[in-house]
């Protein structure tokens, strides 16, 4: 389970037995998220064959259908943005702290994101989708840097105390977010569609509003699996073998921050993406940070966008909000996997 | 300070062959406590538009009250008093029976999603049967369901705490999204009300809910004292409980169940009043400089707590008419952030 019980293996560009296992899994991961894809532009609320989607994808479709299909678009990509940022921090997240249990709400990003949206509905008027946007995004970076800066100020490990600072920023946060809603009802109808979580309902102007962010931050992410392995070892052999695990822990939740922000700027609240992916990809591909990262981005975007399919499906013409299918989903899960861990942790 | 030192105990004699060690500090401290809670009864039944003259006060509570008085005395707020007093004792009680188990300072039923359980129950009484089941009911179903699913899910029962607490989080999840969702679903009105449940409100308090966490209280008292000899010892650990007799694993089972059963007692009393079994016991420890969770000042901290948190609900002007589990969940932020602060300055985290 911990990253850190077995020696990260080096030197993975050689050819072996190891290269061939992992081109499959990589081809498995790169199919799974294409099949998710293909399904979140073919299924909805509107039943489209696969026929007729393809005859759209290829310029020559009927017009109506043509429209439905189009107007799946920004949903499926906001699911493969937000997917893979909420993936990639709970990685980066589990990496940094050695906390199995590490997810981007654990940050305060979920509550801060609610207690900007909620002043500037209530205080200032503000509504429309890209307006809340605008709001969530500032307060969800706001509190995850308070959380970070609290919660590693002074050196040390931090681990407990950033849990500790996130609990209680949400908790102030919270009680003040659920205040102002019971108290206005007004803030309270936009605020209970906000904290489902869901893709639907967005335009392509919340992809292009999140998408320099989250995508700046998924590149940092990506380059820094190799330093995240050294640190993997200890902080004195990192130290010794000539790494700053000291920066590569800064730059690692800084990283974790801004995806977690920009992920629930854009579809509000969603459970357990960031927190059971990093789990399946260590499943899958073993202690190697390069492999983790670039794993998670394809996998955690497959699990929400099917979650999303899902939720389309199962009560038809309505939707089930994504938030709530991955908390169905992700869950049960958590509840098998609690069996394996030991009697006295 | 003499407050481990033998010398700072006295033995408290109950009855032929039932005595108690009893510090002199958790004594004092108790007593400041009852002055307290005195203080904001006073003020709850005084203070406001509604408030009983301090005066007319005494003869008004011998039954010597007339017109408004008798009205807010019998009827609004002397069951809300009442109502709060023991909910918050039972939410003590069951955080500290729950810490001394787990041994987790961050331990209590509703950490492990008994809260969030009582919640979706209520959320789902509402939606599907709305009129038909009352809920409450549905809220203690929940909360029951929410902890079978628990019990089921470690493998190993109430007895590991590590397990208890991730399976917690799956089952809270679960039930948080059904609350969203029905909130989401249902109309505005609708929404409003049961989002106020869900964070637990004392504004509707009648004798009957008073009466169904007096009750809990009295159940669990004679069991208290059968266990708190063993919770000592399972506190020091299972090779040492064992080594000295006990059978560590029964008395986690029992006290658990016990926990469970006073916070769903509460629960059904005044919905799923958040932070307050997990500072009640967190706060009388401090108080006490003891050890471990004290279980009888540990409910009478929820006892005073409660009725605090409800008058200010009741007469800051911020807002109107908010639930009183808004105000223990900030105070929950508060005594989190005082943890963070006092940890941090011994270096311990």
């Amino acid at each position: 389970m911990a990253a850190s019980a077995t020696t990260p293996p080096r030197g993975t560009g050689r050819k072996g037995p190891g290269a061939a296992r992992s081109a499959f899994t990589l081809l498995l991961a790169l199919t799974l998220l294409a099949v998710a894809l293909l399904a979140s532009v073919t299924h909805g609320s509107l039943p489209t064959s696969f026929r007729a989607v393809w005859d759209v994808l290829r310029g020559q479709g009927d017009p109506y259908i043509t429209t439905v299909v189009e107007s799946r678009y920004p949903r499926t990509l906001l699911g493969l943005v937000a997917g893979a940022s909420l993936a990639v921090a709970g990685t980066l997240m589990q990496g940094v702290t050695r906390n199995p249990l590490a997810e981007p709400g654990l940050l305060g990003v979920t509550a801060g994101a609610s207690a900007s949206i909620v002043t500037a509905s209530a205080y200032l008027g503000v509504s429309g989708q890209l307006a809340t946007l605008w709001w969530s995004l500032p307060g969800a970076l706001l509190a995850g840097l308070v959380v970070y800066a609290v919660g590693t100020r002074g050196g040390g490990s931090g681990t407990v105390r950033l849990v500790l600072a996130g609990a209680v920023l949400s908790a102030i946060l919270m009680a003040y977010v659920q205040a102002v809603t019971l108290s206005r009802p007004q803030v309270f109808d936009g605020y209970r569609y906000w904290v489902v979580g869901s893709l639907g309902g967005r335009g392509f102007d919340v992809l292009w509003a999140v998408l320099p962010l989250a995508g700046g931050a998924l590149a940092v992410a990506l380059l820094l699996g190799g330093a995240l392995n050294t640190v993997a070892l200890g902080d004195d052999p990192a130290a010794a073998l000539g790494a700053k695990p000291a920066r590569t822990k800064a730059v690692g939740l800084l990283a974790a921050t801004v995806l977690g922000a920009a992920a629930t700027a854009a579809v509000g609240p969603v459970a357990f993406v960031g927190l059971a992916v990093p789990h399946v990809v260590r499943a899958l591909v073993g202690a190697d940070f390069r492999r983790q990262l670039v794993f998670s981005a394809l996998l955690g975007p497959a699990l929400l966008l099917c979650a999303d399919v899902v939720g389309r499906l199962v009560l038809r013409p309505q939707e089930l909000m994504v938030g709530v299918v991955t908390a169905f989903v992700g869950a049960p899960a958590l509840l098998v996997a609690v069996r394996r861990m030991k009697r006295t942790a | 300070m003499t407050a481990a030192a033998p010398a700072g105990k006295r033995l408290v004699r109950v009855a032929p062959g039932l005595a108690f060690p009893v510090r002199v500090r958790s004594l004092s401290i108790g007593a400041l406590l009852l002055v307290l809670l005195a203080v904001a009864s006073v003020a709850t039944l005084t203070l406001g538009r509604l408030g009983v003259a301090l005066a007319d006060l005494p003869s008004a509570l011998t039954g010597g009250a007339q017109g408004k008085d008798a009205f807010v005395i019998k009827r609004l707020r002397g069951p809300r008093l009442v109502t709060a007093m023991a909910v918050g004792a039972a939410f003590g009680l069951s955080g500290a029976l729950f810490q001394s188990v787990t041994r987790n300072p961050l331990g209590s039923p509703d950490v492990i999603g008994l809260g969030a359980g009582a919640g979706a129950g209520a959320a789902m009484t509402a939606l599907l049967f709305p009129g038909v089941l009352p809920v409450p009911v549905g809220a203690v179903l929940g909360a029951a369901l929410a902890m079978t699913v628990v019990y089921l899910a470690t493998g190993a029962g109430f007895r590991s705490p590590g397990r208890l607490v991730v399976a917690g989080i799956g089952v809270a999840a679960i039930a948080n999204a059904l609350i969203e969702y029905v909130v989401y679903a249902v109309e505005r009105d609708r929404a409003s009300v049961l989002k106020a449940y869900v964070n637990g409100s004392l504004n509707a308090s009648s004798w009957d809910d008073a009466l169904t966490a007096a009750t809990a209280l009295l159940v669990a008292l004679p069991v208290c004292l059968f266990l708190f000899r063993d919770l000592a010892v399972v506190e020091m650990g299972d090779e040492t409980a064992e080594a000295l007799g006990a059978a560590p694993a029964r008395t986690k089972t029992l006290a658990v169940l016990l926990s469970i059963g006073l916070s769903g007692a509460a629960v059904a009393a005044a919905g799923p009043i958040a932070f307050l079994a997990l500072c009640g016991p967190q706060i009388a420890r401090r108080l006490t400089n003891a050890s471990g969770p004290h279980l009888a000042l540990s409910a009478l901290t929820g006892a005073v707590l409660l009725p605090l948190a409800d008058l200010a609900a009741q007469q800051l002007p911020l807002f109107d008419d908010l639930p009183v589990g808004i105000y223990t969940m900030a105070l929950g932020g508060a005594y989190l952030a005082y943890l963070l602060v006092h940890e941090w300055r011994r270096g311990t985290l």
